[in-house]
């Protein structure tokens, strides 16, 4: 990477050299800047709205003018009713449970046949990577009906088994995983097999961590996914101690709902979206390319 | 091949089976109680007549349209502006991104108090509209289109990303030359990226509206009695849900299924054939 990075730094040598400085208050910089600022602040605003009246009370949430800072401060008095209205840590705990194994096997699993498509040559190898594309290309609104049904007579509806099991691997990973493997050099492969080393150990001991960065990437977007996802909870959990947090917390979000609490809501926004956000600041770069490469959200 | 063998199997059992075993049931009777009972293709025949399927079409397209325009040009216009170079460029991007990271049940959640009919939208539009309570959500007309902002509210940040990894592509040496040869920002922008950016259009065009014809879960937790007002924003993923979950209509819900997924398909194969080659095509 940092030799790709300084080769084409030289060869465009005057202007990328230029560029690597940072550039001075120039005016079309600062015009750059301030409709960099204006586009940056209105899609912020809705977040800042939302963790500033999870400190509000209820009666400033509506306020007009706004209330840029909470006024009627309740420290963590909207999160203490909010644990105290929902299972909020059962929900927490059941969607942090459903998000590990789903990164755990989805980034072991991708590997693994990721691997077995870019190194191996078999039979019916084309056919067969070509199904596991073609998934991507259903939406999983045609499979809820069948997989429910197919969920049901398992006897696996409203279990842990139903929420997970299902969703457990994802060909986009197998797709971005072989564009990876095909990378790896054949000939680090084949001196491992010379001095002896079994197919498997060869997997776990070269292949997985030579994938590190790619599965850094997978890890975190199957992770926002997981965390986010809503329909196939929603359609196959029905008890409230299985419930992850979109479904659980859906409620707050019905404008209809007899008393509505809308700083408590904020709270329970707040804190369903902080994993991912801790997710976001922590891993910035594998992040971004998981979701650039996924193209998928929502 | 025994490295691929988990995931094949996996595959087989939890897509290829119910996508087959989906089209199976939209040929039949079957309310989960009873074995599914093969009728042929009335369910099809019946929602031909079925005003609330007809609706939930017409919502979808609608839906497809008004979306997905907005963000394209959005989308694009932002990613022109966070690819320039000036300070404080990478901590604007961080706020701006924010969009894209919580769920679409947070989304709606925090929404549905911006959209309050005196809440905080009514009065920053107030000096161009004069008016102190708007009906976001209750008003016929305006409810698909609010609905229509939020999304694209929560997914611009997104397809900015990605037409930003596109026009990283375009080799800073085309800029240059164009730059020499006398083009302001704009021609190279309009005879330079932009024809260059064709495969990241297509891709971005391809997924948003794709994305667009699943919609669900906003339509789900805020459209007034899920769907309405009137049924206006009964999206075919939502009405898939009423048939199925709500009325256990499985074959019903199931032939609404196919006739999405065959929408869908139409629009990958345009796709597919419009990307031949690109760096985003799926071959």
């Amino acid at each position: 990477m940092t030799e790709q990075t300084q080769a084409t730094a030289t060869s465009t040598h005057g202007s990328a050299a230029a560029s690597l400085r940072l550039p001075r208050w120039r005016p079309t910089s600062i015009v750059w800047f301030l409709v960099a600022l204006i586009l940056a602040l209105t899609f912020f605003f809705p977040v800042y709205f939302m963790v500033t009246s999870s400190f509000k009370g209820e009666n400033e949430i509506f306020a007009a003018p706004i209330h840029w800072l909470p006024q009627d401060f309740q420290g963590l008095g909207d999160y203490i009713k909010a644990f105290d209205q929902v299972p909020l840590a059962r929900f927490f705990f059941n969607s942090a449970l459903m998000a590990t194994i789903d990164v755990i096997v989805t980034v072991i699993f991708s590997a693994m046949a990721g691997y077995g498509f870019a190194k191996f040559h078999f039979r019916g190898r084309r056919f067969l990577f070509f199904c596991v594309l073609a998934t991507i290309t259903v939406p999983f609104q045609i499979l809820i009906v069948p997989l429910y049904v197919q969920v049901y007579n398992y006897g696996w509806a409203d279990t842990y088994a139903g929420l997970i099991i299902p969703g457990i691997m994802n060909a986009f990973g197998v797709f971005m995983m072989r564009q990876f493997c095909y990378a790896l050099p054949d000939e680090l492969l084949d001196a491992a097999r010379i001095d002896g080393a079994g197919e498997l150990r060869i997997f776990w001991r070269i292949v997985l961590p030579l994938l590190a960065p790619a599965s850094a990437s997978l890890a975190v977007i199957i992770f926002l996914f997981s965390w986010n996802n809503f329909l196939w909870p929603l359609i196959v959990v029905r008890s409230q101690q299985l419930q992850t947090i979109p479904v659980g917390i859906a409620g707050f979000a019905e404008p209809h709902n007899g008393q509505p609490q809308w700083a408590v809501a904020m709270a329970v926004s707040t804190v369903a979206t902080l994993p991912v956000a801790l997710l976001f600041i922590f891993f910035q770069r594998y992040f971004v390319q998981g979701l650039t490469m996924s193209g998928m959200k929502g | 091949m025994y490295f691929v063998l988990p995931t094949v199997i996996f595959f087989a059992i939890f897509f290829l089976y119910p996508i087959l075993s989906g089209i199976y049931y939209s040929l039949t009777k079957f309310t989960l109680l009873k074995p599914p009972v093969f009728i042929g293709f009335q369910n099809f025949v019946a929602l031909l007549h079925d005003r609330l399927f007809l609706t939930s079409i017409r919502v979808t397209l609608g839906y497809v349209v008004g979306s997905t325009f907005p963000v394209w040009v959005l989308s694009l216009f932002a990613a022109v502006v966070f690819f320039q170079k000036f300070r404080g460029r990478e901590f604007l991007k961080i706020l701006f991104f924010a969009p894209v990271l919580p769920s679409l049940v947070v989304v709606a959640t925090v929404w549905v108090v911006l959209v309050n009919p005196n809440g905080i939208l009514t009065s920053v539009i107030r000096p161009f509209t004069g008016q102190a309570e708007i009906n976001w959500l209750n008003n016929p007309t305006l409810s698909p289109i609010t609905m229509i902002i939020i999304h694209d509210w929560t997914i611009v940040p997104f397809y900015m990303l990605i037409w930003l990894a596109g026009l990283s592509g375009v080799p800073e040496d085309l800029r240059d030359a164009a730059r020499v040869d006398g083009a302001n920002p704009f021609q190279t922008f309009l005879r330079i990226e932009l024809p260059l950016l064709r495969p990241t259009g297509v891709f971005v065009a391809c997924i948003s509206m794709i994305n667009a014809f699943q919609a669900f879960t906003l339509q789900y937790t805020i459209s007034p009695g899920r769907g309405g007002p009137v049924d206006v924003n009964t999206t075919m993923g939502l009405l898939i849900w009423k048939y199925g979950f709500q009325y256990y209509r499985m074959g019903d819900a199931a032939a609404v299924s196919v006739v999405l997924f065959a929408m869908i398909m139409i629009v990958t194969a345009i796709q597919l054939a419009f990307s031949r080659g690109d760096q985003y095509s799926l071959q």
